[in-house]
């Protein structure tokens, strides 16, 4: 069964165009200049449920705008979307009920809060219950080893505190699928191996659905069977990670993909 | 339906109430924030006592509604930046992508982005804003007319603010217009709706709408008027609806991290 759908999709943006000095200035208000970039530019692909999928391409190739728009945080140019049977720019809020997303360079949390305040009020933007919040709190933070720093302010945490929080934050209502953008961003090896670790055990025991972007090969190794390449917003290559590897190591044939495609 | 309110309403609440926590952890921060703003505004009060020492009355009024106009003013803005706070920065929001956060979240996207921020010193102004009440004169008909009035008006500026904070959706330099007319809105919060001429008049009770958030609810708790009572709570309404409609007009429109398009 496919979980994600995605047919023809595009993502424009309308960037004005300026030039320097005052004079530039005055030229963008009288006759303003409009670039278009086609971010993701007529994408097709569908995830099954339970899969765990790498979404991957060089800086600036689009994944980023794909994630927002499968979770209804942009509107689509044109295409067509479906999450879990749902257009997630129609049903935002009943999409957000069965999603969860970690964006490695973007906060979710209050920082000014501790972890578990944090949780209590995503307990609540969720509709759970209290008494089910404070069992699902523990369960995660069990899993999630932040029983030492729970009552700590997000803010005085380490980053690879905060993205373990992060998760947590994510998985508080038990989403179907989990949107990573760069989970392990600027963490250190011991943090990413356990961050994976805690990812395929999610997939494995919960059957949760992981779509991944990262610049970082390991990440898509240790946890994905298949790829998506994009660049230019187009997808260049769409294929299990078995069929890709060959003698060399998945990093080199990686980067020669992404030399390739930029030519 | 009902159901999704009332959780909606738990949301407000608790970010409220988190909010005012996270204040609290330095009590006297919080409390000098408070009693500053308040010493702040009666300070305001000084101008009007020299005026007064020269003219009998202005506009119509005299120190003691010019008291209640000060407690109207005060108490609406204050009530506003306690709840919808971030109403008033919803441009920076919309342009640097803060947004995100709430588009992913199963609430209404408008109230959760206004109501996630409380700003302290507003506590001060409300306060303020009972004490005018309280040295005007009051009685439980002026106490109940003046607190319906604030949760309006403090609706009403809200909302306004709301609304021209949402031209960052379509045009880059929306802060600049939305903080001018924001700004206007509460620089005339001050002065008795009758100095000003008709053109200027029909102005503020209808593109800027102060004349709805202060003007009239001072002249009503002096001389009750049932019309302007249901043309207050009626324009509530309104702009509530209004500001709603231009929220969701502009999101289609949100490019999250629009940042980048001011600067090529
Ligand atoms: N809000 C925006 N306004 C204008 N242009 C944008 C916006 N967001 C993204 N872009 C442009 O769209 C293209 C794709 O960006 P996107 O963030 O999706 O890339 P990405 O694949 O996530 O890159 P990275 O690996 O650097 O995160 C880029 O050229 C970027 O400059
Ligand atoms: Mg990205």
């Amino acid at each position: 069964m496919n979980i994600i759908e995605v047919k023809n999709l595009s993502k424009t943006f309308k960037i004005k165009e300026k030039e320097k000095g005052i004079k530039g200035s005055i030229k963008s208000i009288v006759k303003p200049r409009y670039k278009t970039i086609k971010a993701v530019n007529d994408i097709s692909f569908s995830v099954e449920k339970g899969e765990m999928l790498a979404f991957i391409g060089p800086n600036g190739a689009g994944k980023s705008t794909t994630i927002k728009m499968l979770t209804g945080i942009l509107y689509p140019t044109s295409g067509e979307i479906m999450v879990n049977g749902i257009n997630p720019a129609k049903q935002r809020k009943k999409l957000a009920y069965k999603i969860g997303t970690v964006f490695g360079q973007k906060e979710q949390l209050w920082t000014h809060l501790t972890p578990y305040d944090n949780f209590k009020f995503f307990g609540a933007i969720y509709d759970i219950q209290n008494n089910e919040i404070e069992d699902r709190i523990e369960e995660l933070s069990k899993t999630f080893e932040l029983e030492s720093f729970i009552n700590t302010p997000v803010r005085n945490l380490s980053l690879g505190q905060r993205i373990r929080c992060e998760m947590v934050a994510a998985l508080i209502h038990k989403p179907e699928i989990l949107f990573l953008d760069e989970p392990t961003i600027g963490l250190d090896p011991v943090v990413k191996k356990n961050i994976r670790k805690l990812i395929r055990k999610m997939n494995k025991e919960l059957g949760t659905t992981i779509f991944l972007t990262s610049h970082d090969v390991g990440d898509i190794e240790k946890l994905c069977k298949r790829v998506i390449i994009v660049n230019k917003g187009k997808i260049i290559m769409d294929d299990t990670i078995k069929n890709l590897k060959s003698n060399k190591p998945l990093e080199d044939i990686i980067t020669e993909i992404y030399q390739e495609a930029t030519i | 339906m009902l159901m999704e309110v009332r959780n909606q309403i738990k949301v407000i609440f608790l970010s409220l109430k988190y909010n005012i926590m996270r204040e609290m952890t330095n009590k006297i921060t919080f409390l000098s924030n408070i009693l500053f703003m308040i010493l702040n505004n009666s300070s305001f009060i000084i101008q009007w006592v020299v005026l007064f020492s020269l003219k009998q009355e202005i506009g119509g009024y005299t120190m003691k509604e010019i008291i209640l106009l000060w407690g109207i003013a005060s108490g609406t803005f204050g009530l506003s930046k306690i709840v919808f706070s971030r109403a008033f920065e919803l441009s920076e929001l919309i342009m640097e992508g803060k947004l995100d956060t709430f588009l992913v979240q199963p609430k209404n996207v408008f109230l959760s982005a206004i109501t996630s921020e409380t700003k302290i010193s507003a506590i001060g102004d409300l306060i303020y804003g009972y004490i005018c009440l309280f040295v005007y004169g009051v009685t439980v008909k002026n106490f109940v007319l003046f607190t319906i009035f604030l949760i309006a008006g403090g609706i009403i500026t809200a909302a306004f603010a709301s609304i021209v904070n949402c031209a960052s959706f379509w045009i880059v330099k929306g802060d600049f217009f939305a903080d001018a007319l924001s700004n206007i809105m509460i620089d005339f919060a001050t002065y008795p709706g009758n100095i000003f001429k008709e053109g200027v008049k029909i102005l503020f009770y209808t593109v800027i709408p102060v004349g709805l958030s202060n003007y009239l609810p001072v002249e009503t708790i002096i001389n009750f008027n049932l019309v302007n009572f249901v043309w207050i709570i009626g324009f509530t309404g309104i702009i509530v609806v209004v500001a709603f409609w231009v929220f969701y007009k502009g999101l289609k429109r949100y490019s999250s991290s629009n940042l980048m398009n001011s600067r090529i």
